[in-house]
């Protein structure tokens, strides 16, 4: 176990490395951000002025080099938007994107696992069928739309909400269903078809065979088992989370790291754009380490060194 | 299993944890709230920076001027009228010289006095600073010289007869010299402080800023308690807002929501003539089929700009042939709200120039105003002309725009902070058109030139309305139309729209106070 | 070949949802198709004297414009017509691009290993930790708007999981007797590939390639929304849904055709792609 968790963090340091060669490349191949910070009337001169004092004159490897060995030192440079240090922004907006997400996860959960779980229980009955259906909706649905359309009907016609920003618990509710509904769809499928691999399992039709009643036999021996590759299901979710929150918060105007990267890029702010794909990508990969042990550390059969 | 279970409830606590903390927090403050007067406002973009010698964004001056005060202030219909603001009175004292009495016992919200050297730290450091981003308003400036406490002399290198105007703009918010050098940028971007009525009191980025009343303020007793400026750039998010009475005034109306807000009952909708102008850039370099004139006036001649107002903005524009709108210097009535729309002879123009059949043309648009280039695109083609559509993502159309590399004809809108016509028509003169529409006049230079250093404003009136005139001939550009922009704003509000865009938040009142 | 069309055929009528999928993507691929001779008028001709007139059962509305038209009087079912070709294009064309550069770099990895794959799966998994959506914005803000660039930016964001997939599978291969004996023999790494492992990909290369699909869609629309998506005057599904947002409170229809043509769409190709895991691949369910 303790040399598995050794090799997988040392394979984290040339993924990082990659990320960052990625992103940098896409970011200074084309693009002027100095076009984006200066007002329309400004001459070619100042644009000159500006592009030496901001060391955008440099050739790439020497703006690479000076990044890479920056970045070690935890600096991404100065945010072109903000002035200030990218990264302490970055980090800034975790507690509202972490907010964000856990609600979502939540909302997630609470549909996809007792839906999951039934549909495969009653597996082909017309219950199922609807929830295939939903699922498959909710898959097809663009989450930009989905969230404008419950604003206008919940927040506006109805006024049971807010519409937007960050707030109370009130705030949560139409972000968290938007971005939930949105991985629900694709989590419903995956319980659904782990818990139909347990339901076929020996055991189970085992104890079926001995006569035990239905909803012992799901609670007691299935659901448990089911809900170990759950864990994994979830922290599977966490990209598409991260993902589907660059529309969510600009939609809601919600304060996290999806704006921030969304408005980032459309200012071309290099750094934060730099700073928060790094620290996305050290979170994934972290997480997705965390519930891979977890889940190694639940089910015995798998080994660890492959 | 036990630790199956172990990790399932872990992760939901954390999951209720995580999302039952901020509601705790934040749920307590609203409602505080209700006794106090509290406006909002719900902006497109969110703050910039309150280094304001380092951006040139007019959303973000309109929340600054809450927290900074200008030497002269700008009346809110008529910009050219300048009112006292932390100057009492000024004078020019010779062709390089103003000098400003100041306004004693005003105090920064830090406690500090506000002195003549606060006015000379503040515009010298945008006036010398290369790096900052407004630098190029400023650098006309040479020096600024304290001649005793309440009193100063702002010296220019050239006669500025457009100095009052730049000093009351962006730039100009008078910082604390003491504090701002001792706390340094990064320190004044945490906790900014200014003269003005309402002081700095938290910002979220991408959600808000939050002022609050200044009681030591020296001017009249602030109106409200605080004022909160959203940021709420997805427009429908925005108009809900409004409609859901959350914010009180909304920023840029798109033409599709203008009825919805008018009709709701609880909101009404105001517009303003703007300083921003909307014109096709025309190349006229040798070899493109826009040298011709006859091209150029058949393009003007096709394009319905009263239907393309009416009908895509929403009738948030006025139609014209000039750079400058009313109210500036140098303004031309006649060329003003014309209709000169007439197809036919477009197309008479265009046989004329030898394209009986039509002829191909680029026409490049930024995002933002794709829906102006897709009419503007129909109108041509109407005309037979054959119009290759090119939609450029903001970034992209800049480094177009920068690079000089569109064809044709490309839309672009031109603000104008200073309400003075220099910014606008310099672009004509040959060394700044070279490359990017090659238009060259030997006597709209001259006039443009001697105009620049003109102190006398009659002379300098008639010299850009003489410019104006050539130049709506010989269309280096083809002026489309002036904008309007638009607010909604809720019902228990009296609001004026300014023409700088600015939101003075104590010109705006509450109904039921009046 | 005309036996596994004909084995579909029979497997497709045990399949309600596949079938009806199956006939609506044939339907939009037909339109998408003939889409000069159904439009009636040019998807990209602006006309404001007849703009957001209703569809033409609702009150207002004329025959002339069967759905309607949007806030530049543009018909907007010419435009559903011909955004289909933009949708389908996209979606086949990058699913393409992804499988050749997955399957080439999963084929690669598997079967030389050693340092060459720890490298490609290395950098699988760079791609892994950052959400597609962020990449693709990058993309599209670094390469510029176009057809030709979405279809790039989305295969280049998407080959990870037939780099997976085919790795795992040609690991899987490698290691059987037949494969090993044919290497004994001296057999060509090409031969190998393309007798041994290329027919043990490939059906779920299908399977996932016609799930990605309805994702590139999605995806398209996503992009539209935050201003990166492909640019008038091409006309797309998410650019129609995405531009018509502002009009949803005042002029449903403007926004609610395009949505309904992505949902339709969206819904048939992960009825087919259910429906060709079961048949082709078992396995992967």
């Amino acid at each position: 176990m303790g040399i598995y968790i050794y090799r997988t963090l040392l394979q984290i340091v040339p993924v990082l490395f990659i990320i960052t060669l990625i992103v940098f490349i896409l970011v200074h191949v084309t693009g002027d951000p100095v076009a984006m910070m200066l007002p329309d009337t400004a001459s070619a001169e100042d644009r000159e002025i500006l592009t030496q004092a901001l060391g955008l004159d440099r050739p790439l490897y020497v703006q690479y080099y000076i990044f890479l060995s920056n970045l070690l030192q935890g600096d991404f440079g100065n945010s072109f938007r903000y002035g200030e240090a990218a990264l302490p922004i970055v980090l800034e907006r975790l507690p509202a994107s972490f907010e964000l997400a856990a609600a979502s996860m939540l909302v997630a959960c609470c549909i996809a696992i007792p839906f999951g779980i039934w549909s495969a229980v009653k597996r082909n009955s017309v219950f199922d069928l609807f929830i295939s259906g939903v699922s498959v909706l909710g898959k097809a649905m663009p989450s930009f739309w989905v969230g404008i359309m419950l604003i206008l009907i919940v927040a506006v016609q109805m006024g049971w909400t807010p519409v937007s920003g960050r707030g109370g618990f009130s705030y949560l509710i139409l972000p968290a269903i938007t971005l939930g509904t949105g991985i629900a769809a694709e989590m419903t499928r995956l319980v659904r078809s782990s818990m139909l691999e347990i339901i076929g399992q020996d055991y189970i039709r085992t104890a079926r065979s001995k006569g035990l009643r239905e909803m012992i036999v799901i609670n007691k021996h299935a659901l448990r088992n089911a809900l170990i590759p759950v864990v994994t299901i979830t922290g599977l979710q966490l990209t598409n989370l991260v993902g589907g929150s660059l529309v969510v918060e600009t939609v809601f105007s919600w304060p996290g790291m999806g704006q921030l990267i969304v408005q980032a890029i459309n200012s071309h702010d290099m750094a934060i754009v730099q700073a928060s794909v790094f620290v996305i990508a050290l979170m994934v990969i972290l997480i997705n380490l965390a519930t891979d042990i977890a889940y190694r550390a639940l089910d015995p059969r798998i080994k660890y060194n492959r | 299993m036990k630790q199956l279970r172990h990790i399932s409830i872990v992760w939901f606590a954390f999951i209720l944890i995580a999302t039952g903390c901020s509601g705790g927090t934040s749920g307590s403050k609203e409602e505080g709230a209700q006794q106090e007067k509290v406006l909002t406002i719900g902006n497109t973009i969110d703050n910039v920076t309150f280094d304001i010698h380092n951006h040139g964004n007019t959303q973000t001056e309109s929340i600054h001027v809450n927290i900074f005060e200008y030497l002269v202030k700008k009346d809110g219909d008529d910009p050219r009228k300048k009112l006292p603001g932390l100057a009492v009175s000024w004078e020019r004292t010779d062709d390089l010289t103003w000098r400003f009495k100041l306004k004693e016992g005003v105090k920064f919200h830090n406690g500090d006095p506000f002195t003549a050297a606060d006015v000379k730290f503040t515009l010298e450091r945008v006036a010398k600073d290369k790096s900052l981003v407004d630098y190029s308003s400023y650098s006309n400036i040479d020096q600024v010289n304290v001649i005793d406490e309440f009193t100063v002399d702002v010296i220019t290198k050239e006669p500025d007869p457009i100095l009052l105007a730049r000093l009351s703009r962006i730039s100009s918010g008078i910082l604390p010299a003491a504090y701002f050098e001792k706390v340094g940028v990064k320190g004044f971007m945490d906790d900014p402080v200014g003269t003005g009525p309402y002081k700095f009191s938290k910002w979220i980025k991408d959600d808000r800023i939050e002022l609050v009343k200044n009681t030591d303020y020296h001017g009249e007793k602030p109106n409200w308690d605080r004022v909160v400026f959203r940021t709420i750039p997805e427009s429908t998010t925005r108009i809900s807002e409004l409609l859901t009475g959350s914010i009180d005034i909304a920023v840029i109306i798109p033409p599709g929501d203008i009825q919805r807000v008018k009709d709701s009952g609880s909101t009404y909708y105001v517009d303003k003539e703007s300083a921003r102008v909307q014109s096709l850039l025309v190349r006229q370099t040798p070899g493109t089929v826009t040298e011709n004139p006859k091209v150029r006036e058949a393009i003007e001649l096709a394009i319905d700009k009263k239907a393309v107002i009416d009908n895509v903005l929403g009738g948030a524009g006025v139609p014209t042939q000039e750079a400058i709108g009313p109210g500036i210097l140098g303004h031309s009535p006649e060329l003003f709200n014309t209709d000169i729309y007439n197809v036919e002879r477009a197309k008479q123009l265009l046989a004329e120039a030898g394209y009986p059949d039509g002829v191909e043309l680029t026409l490049s648009s930024p995002a933002s105003t794709k829906e102006v280039a897709e009419t503007l695109a129909a109108y041509l083609t109407e005309a037979s002309f054959k119009v290759n559509l090119e939609i450029l993502e903001q970034t992209q159309y800049k480094q177009r725009d920068n690079s000089n590399t569109f064809k044709e004809l490309a839309l672009q809108g031109k603000g104008n902070s200073m309400f003075e016509a220099p910014l606008q028509l310099e672009i004509f003169i040959t060394e700044n058109a070279a490359g990017q529409t090659d238009y060259s006049n030997k006597e709209v230079d001259e006039l443009l030139k001697a105009a620049a250093t003109n102190l006398n404003d009659e002379e300098r009136a008639e010299q850009y309305e003489r410019a104006q005139a050539i130049l709506a001939q010989d269309r280096p550009r083809i002026f489309l139309y002036q904008n309007k922009f638009n607010y909604g704003v809720n019902n228990r509000i009296d609001f004026t729209p300014r023409t700088d865009e600015m939101f003075y938040a104590d010109d705006i009142k509450l109904k039921e106070d009046e | 070949m005309l036996k596994v069309f004909k084995a579909g055929l029979k497997n497709i009528t045990q399949s309600k949802t596949g079938a009806a999928g199956l006939a609506v993507l044939l339907v939009i691929i037909c339109i998408s198709i003939a889409a000069p001779l159904i439009a009636p008028y040019d998807p990209a001709q602006a006309n404001i004297t007849r703009k957001l007139v209703p569809p033409s059962w609702a009150a207002g509305g004329t025959t002339e414009f069967l759905l309607g038209t949007d806030n530049l009087g543009r018909d907007i079912w010419s435009r559903i017509v011909h955004g289909s070709r933009v949708s389908l294009i996209v979606g086949f064309c990058s699913v393409a691009v992804s499988g050749f550069i997955g399957i080439a770099l999963g084929l690669i990895a598997g079967y030389y290993g050693r340092w060459i794959d720890a490298v490609i799966m290395r950098i699988v998994d760079a791609f892994l930790a950052i959400p597609t959506i962020l990449f693709m914005m990058l993309f599209m803000f670094v390469l510029g708007e176009g057809i030709g660039t979405l279809i790039f930016v989305i295969g280049i964001t998407g080959w990870v999981s037939y780099t997976r997939m085919v790795r795992s599978e040609v690991l899987s291969v490698r290691e059987r007797d037949y494969v090993r004996a044919a290497r004994v023999v001296g057999a060509k790494d090409s031969r190998i590939i393309r007798l041994h492992i290329m027919p043990n990909v490939i059906s779920s290369f299908i399977v996932i390639s016609t799930l990605s699909i309805g994702r590139v869609i999605i995806s398209e629309a996503a992009l539209s929304f935050l201003g990166l998506g492909i640019q008038s005057p091409a006309v797309s599904w998410g650019g129609m849904l995405s531009d018509g947002r502002q009009y949803l409170a005042t002029n449903w229809w403007v926004a609610t055709f395009p949505g309904i043509a992505i949902t339709i769409t969206v819904l048939a190709i992960i009825f087919v792609g259910d429906w060709l895991r079961d048949w082709l691949d078992p396995k992967l369910n």
